[in-house]
């Protein structure tokens, strides 16, 4: 683990909203090729910290490190987050993920822009979606164009919120298992909020657990969280103050 | 008393010189704003239209009002833009941080643009047709100036919003994933609300507020039921816009009826088209499924 390549340390972070801290300060790497599962309850922190890492909430105090090699990063939100209005093709997602910085300057998609256009989608296994309008497709084609989009920013550290909410178990465990095998293809840090235990507990190589009742926040390879008491507490379903 | 023939196309032709100018304002402003109402529409802005429209008026009366009653002279076109987009301004204010919402705000400037244009036009009583003219677009002539910089409003932001438009469109329809992406996101957002209250601001004294508001709203919904996708969405739209402002004038001359309320309603034809075109292609899908 140590000698994959940092993208974003947490030094002394402190999260929160309006100067109001919502846990300690805390510590963490995120590194290249690693699937890192967020969990905790709701309301315990998962969003701001994202909210916080994507630049939208500030810290209350400490600092966010950013390799100078990550020029951005690749956000993928809930499949039904996108707008169902908007008459957007997949190809139209997917080269969404070509935009970085003022490269919008060009007006049009370049060929290399188009060609991993393709290359994505082919890879997320949604080739045979690219004319498709993206809000007719169903949860789980939309969920592999979100893929997709996010292989197309070519990007070092991808962020997903719930993507497998409300996802049956057997096409969570398949989208899951594509996302991983693409995170070790692509050598992406793929961090994931979920609420899904069981995705943390089989899959993911690191787990970052916030448990806001107790204030405290747990960074550790998985099986190291599996057996702390926080996550303990999360299985059973115990109150902080119990 | 014998019937007076209503106007024929001859009658058009003859006095082609005084049509000219207002229909290609019609044409231009009615396509940019076409082009516009995507944005409007799918960003949820139909109130944040109506009420920078709103502000746009009070700034004519206020541009009427400073010339007779205070005898300074204030171009109405500068009156409403300046005024719509003070509108805009006010809009892109963190409504959060004041303990309110957006739709607050708009409700605000609303009532309070709305009620002072009247206030306004009563102060006024000479100019009381114009004021008129302006809330629900009779207008019948347009001045060359007005023209002018409608046209060079039009284009510059068309060309602008072409030349952006990939990153508008992200940054519009897709915040955070855009902002993750390093994108200037609120500069963009900005630049599309400026945008709207600008091409607004000036349209409103040649057109009126009442077609500003629908061009700058139906089309939009008109493309969309048509099930255009994005980029034709834009075209689509425009087309429509356009054709709004242009046809509305000439049916207005042919059937007698008021310039800006015949553009609305030609607008809202064209939304009345795509519900049809909407129920159309529903009614396929079911057929081609049982």
């Amino acid at each position: 683990m140590s000698e994959a390549v940092q993208l974003i340390a947490c030094r002394d972070l402190v999260i929160g909203w309006n100067g109001h801290a919502l846990l300690p300060a805390f510590d963490l790497t995120l590194r290249r090729g690693r699937f890192v599962a967020v969990i905790g309850r709701n309301g315990s922190g998962k969003t701001t910290w994202f909210k916080t890492i994507l630049g939208q909430a500030t810290p209350v105090s400490g600092r966010i490190v950013r390799s100078p090699s990550l020029n951005h990063i690749a956000y993928v939100p809930q499949t039904d987050a996108f707008d169902r209005l908007l008459p957007l093709t997949a190809s139209d997602v997917v080269l969404q993920g070509r935009l970085h910085c003022n490269n919008f300057l060009r007006p049009f998609s370049s060929r290399a822009d188009r060609r991993a256009c393709r290359e994505a989608l082919e890879c997320a296994g949604a080739a045979e979606l690219g004319d498709e309008v993206f809000r007719d497709l169903s949860k789980g084609q939309r969920q592999r164009v979100m893929l997709a989009r996010m292989l197309a920013t070519e990007t070092e550290l991808a962020l997903l919120d719930e993507p497998t909410a409300a996802m049956d178990v057997i096409a969570e465990r398949q989208a899951v298992q594509r996302l991983i095998e693409l995170c070790r293809q692509h050598d992406i840090a793929v961090v994931c909020v979920s609420h899904a235990l069981n995705v943390a507990e089989k899959f993911a190589d690191d787990i970052l657990l916030f448990d806001r009742a107790r204030g405290e926040v747990v960074f550790d390879k998985r099986e190291a969280v599996l057996a702390h008491a926080a996550y303990q507490r999360l299985v059973r379903g115990d109150e902080g103050d119990a | 008393m014998p019937d007076q023939a209503p106007p024929s196309w001859e009658d058009f032709i003859a006095a082609w010189d005084l049509f000219r100018d207002p229909m290609i304002c019609g044409l231009v402003a009615g396509g940019a704003l076409g082009f516009l109402s995507v944005y409007v529409f799918l960003r949820r802005m139909v109130f944040v239209s109506a009420a920078v429209t709103q502000c746009a008026g009070l700034g004519v009366a206020l541009a009427f009002y400073a010339e007779i009653q205070l005898a300074i002279h204030i171009e109405p076109i500068f009156g409403a833009a300046v005024l719509a987009l003070a509108a805009t301004l006010v809009l892109l204010i963190d409504a959060q941080r004041l303990n309110m919402t957006r739709e607050g705000f708009l409700g605000i400037i609303f009532a309070l643009a709305g009620g002072a244009s009247v206030l306004v036009g009563d102060r006024i009583a000479q100019e009381a047709h114009d004021i008129q003219s302006i809330l629900f677009g009779t207008a019948v002539l347009v001045r060359p100036f007005d023209l002018n910089v409608i046209a060079i409003t039009a284009t510059l932001l068309l060309a602008l919003h072409l030349w952006w438009f990939r990153g508008l469109t992200f940054a519009s329809f897709d915040t955070v994933a855009a902002r993750a992406q390093g994108l200037p996101v609120s500069a963009l957002q900005m630049f599309v609300l400026i945008s709207i209250g600008a091409l607004v601001g000036v349209s409103t004294r040649a057109l009126g507020a009442l077609p500003v508001f629908a061009m700058s709203t139906l089309p939009a919904m008109a493309a969309l039921l048509f099930g255009c996708r994005l980029r034709w969405a834009f075209a689509v739209a425009a087309l429509f816009g356009a054709a709004s402002g242009f046809c509305g004038y000439a049916l207005a001359f042919f059937l007698e009826l008021p310039v800006g309320a015949t553009q609305t309603a030609v607008a809202g034809a064209f939304v009345a088209l795509g519900l049809c075109a909407h129920a159309g292609r529903r009614l396929s899908v079911r057929l081609r499924a049982s």
